[in-house]
């Protein structure tokens, strides 16, 4: 008799392989349904979920590249892709990769940071609530504790580095506008975009290099004494002050305090 | 924790956050899915502003009780942080499996039925509810195919894991019907091999029939219409003999307006009260 492991494994590498073959001699046989009609039934369950998964992720690639098309690169990526884990606002993060480098998808260059947009914004939406730092809390510090500051970043706010004019072109996609697309021509200069979930609401901004300097040392962890310097001092301060007016920090911790 | 009420009510979907709070449908009851509701934001929001009308019940698919690796530690803290933060009246979750060799396999997959998986899912249940610190209900399948060597009943295998761990049984009666039609099983004895005591919850569904190559038909449980004649029978002979259960009305595709799953949540209380002189099986 097979183990129960025996069994789930050989499950779960035919559905992911789509070969029915490898679990079909553990299924009972009968004259009116094959062993592998009844595996493919939850082969497509398998796969029709994971595909709906994605599509609630990524409905602006959707529409650029119409249902079928969608279809058949979510099926590629399912079986390249299969989830690690049940939760599945979290499947499918490696889809704008997967899109850059998918043959059938070559000539549309700008595929992928629309997919890494969607991504970043779909990854804030499902963000936990943690509660927002305010700044008051920063004002019993003493100026020596100030420079040892290490923010954390609050869990519904990401930093990211896109190219094609990715957010106008999501943005177009998704308010049904395709007519201001036509001639449109995507710029390839990378950019960096600040996305965040403000109440409930997701809020992007695009960034100057300076800012996202900024932004990546205050999100990385460094002390306010290591990311500030004389020469740019004023700048980097007025974007610390904007990300606490905006609540993208969800706390602090002094550097070397217990 | 508001606790489930022996009344109807309905799977609360996304589609119907909104017309929840603004109409306040006369349901006894609602069901989440518990994995809808593990991150924050807007549907995290909703919620909260719906529980404070409702009792709440949380519903999983993804913990895979049958796994012979064990429960997944990660999905299993995200189902107790939930369960936490929502105070849900039941929790429950399905005999299946869904997670192998470190992969999700997004279905609910059905299990050799041996005295090797009993133990497994005893031992899983066992966790779960030690995890959270209360009672869980176990779901019945449906299922498409059987394995060779299987050597239990799905009704004796389920009625040893209640008793066995001490969890309840959520009685699916959609389920029970088709997976009676797919396998030739006599659904009545089903019913009959289920300790009543056990019973905290009845799921009622929609199905459909796949058609394969060879002219073959195959029931599907897909949530996807509305009940049909035959289950709704199945659910009379159900409370005839489990008595006075809480009641859902489940669809997961083609969701209707929701007056169409209130209006069914309406009959599935008029057959509680017929059954056992209730009341009032369906208002809140």
């Amino acid at each position: 008799m097979p183990t129960l492991r025996e069994v789930q494994s050989a499950f779960a590498r035919g559905l992911i392989a789509r070969d029915t073959g490898l679990a079909a001699p553990f299924v009972v046989e009968d004259e009116s349904i094959a062993a592998a009609e009844r595996l493919g039934i939850y082969r497509n369950t398998f796969v029709g979920t994971l595909i709906q998964a994605l599509r609630n992720t990524y409905p602006a690639i959707e529409r650029l590249v119409g249902a079928p098309f969608f279809e058949g690169a979510a099926t590629v990526f399912v079986g390249q892709h299969p989830p690690l884990g049940a939760y599945l606002n979290e499947y499918g993060g490696e889809f704008g990769d997967f899109l850059a480098g998918f043959a059938p998808a070559a000539s549309l260059a700008y595929l992928p940071d629309v997919a890494r947009l969607e991504w970043v914004l779909s990854s804030i939406a499902n963000a936990p609530d943690a509660p927002v730092l305010e700044p008051a809390a920063l004002g019993s510090l003493s100026e020596a504790e100030q420079g040892l500051v290490r923010f954390e970043p609050h869990p519904a706010v990401r930093l990211v580095r896109l190219a094609f004019d990715a957010d106008v072109i999501r943005q177009t996609v998704i308010r049904h506008d395709e007519d201001s697309f036509k001639g449109f021509a995507p710029d390839p200069q990378p950019f960096w975009l600040l996305a965040q979930r403000e109440g409930l609401e997701p809020v992007m901004r695009r960034m100057t290099d300076a800012e996202a300097d900024t932004t990546r040392a205050l999100f990385a962890g460094q002390t306010l004494a290591e990311i500030l310097t004389p020469e740019s001092m004023e700048a980097q301060v007025s974007v610390l002050a904007d990300h606490l007016a905006h609540g993208r920090f969800a706390g602090f911790a002094v550097a070397g305090a217990a | 924790m508001s606790p489930i009420p022996a009344k109807a009510g309905i799977g609360l979907r996304f589609q119907h956050h909104r017309a929840v709070l603004e109409d306040r449908p006369p349901v006894g009851w609602l069901e989440v899915h518990t994995e809808n509701y593990m991150g924050g934001g807007v549907p995290l929001d909703f919620l909260e502003r719906i529980r404070r009308d409702y009792p709440i019940s949380m519903h999983g698919v993804g913990l895979s009780l049958g796994s012979a690796d064990g429960l997944d530690d990660a999905h299993l803290g995200r189902v107790a942080a939930a369960v936490a933060r929502i105070e849900p009246g039941l929790v429950s979750e399905h005999l299946s499996w869904s997670t192998a060799a470190g992969h999700y396999l997004a279905d609910l997959l059905p299990l050799p039925l041996t005295e090797e998986a009993l133990d497994i899912v005893c031992a899983n249940v066992a966790r779960f509810q030690e995890r959270l610190g209360r009672r869980v209900l176990v779901e019945n399948p449906s299922s498409y195919l059987r394995f060779a060597h299987s050597t239990i009943p799905e009704w004796e295998f389920i009625a040893a894991v209640a008793r066995r761990t001490g969890c309840g049984i959520l009685c699916d009666v959609n389920n029970i019907f088709v997976s009676a039609c797919n396998h030739g099983w006599d659904p009545l004895v089903y019913l009959d091999a289920l300790d009543p005591a056990t019973i905290g919850e009845i799921h009622l569904a929609g199905h459909s029939f796949k058609t394969l190559a060879n002219g073959a038909t195959i029931r599907i449980d897909d949530h996807g219409s509305a009940v049909i004649d035959e289950v709704w029978n199945l659910y009379v002979e159900a409370i005839a003999r489990l008595g006075a259960v809480p009641t859902l009305i489940e669809r997961d595709n083609n969701v209707p307006p929701l007056a169409e799953l209130v209006a069914e949540a309406d009959h599935a209380a008029g057959l509680l009260a017929r059954a056992h002189g209730l009341h009032d099986a369906h208002a809140a």
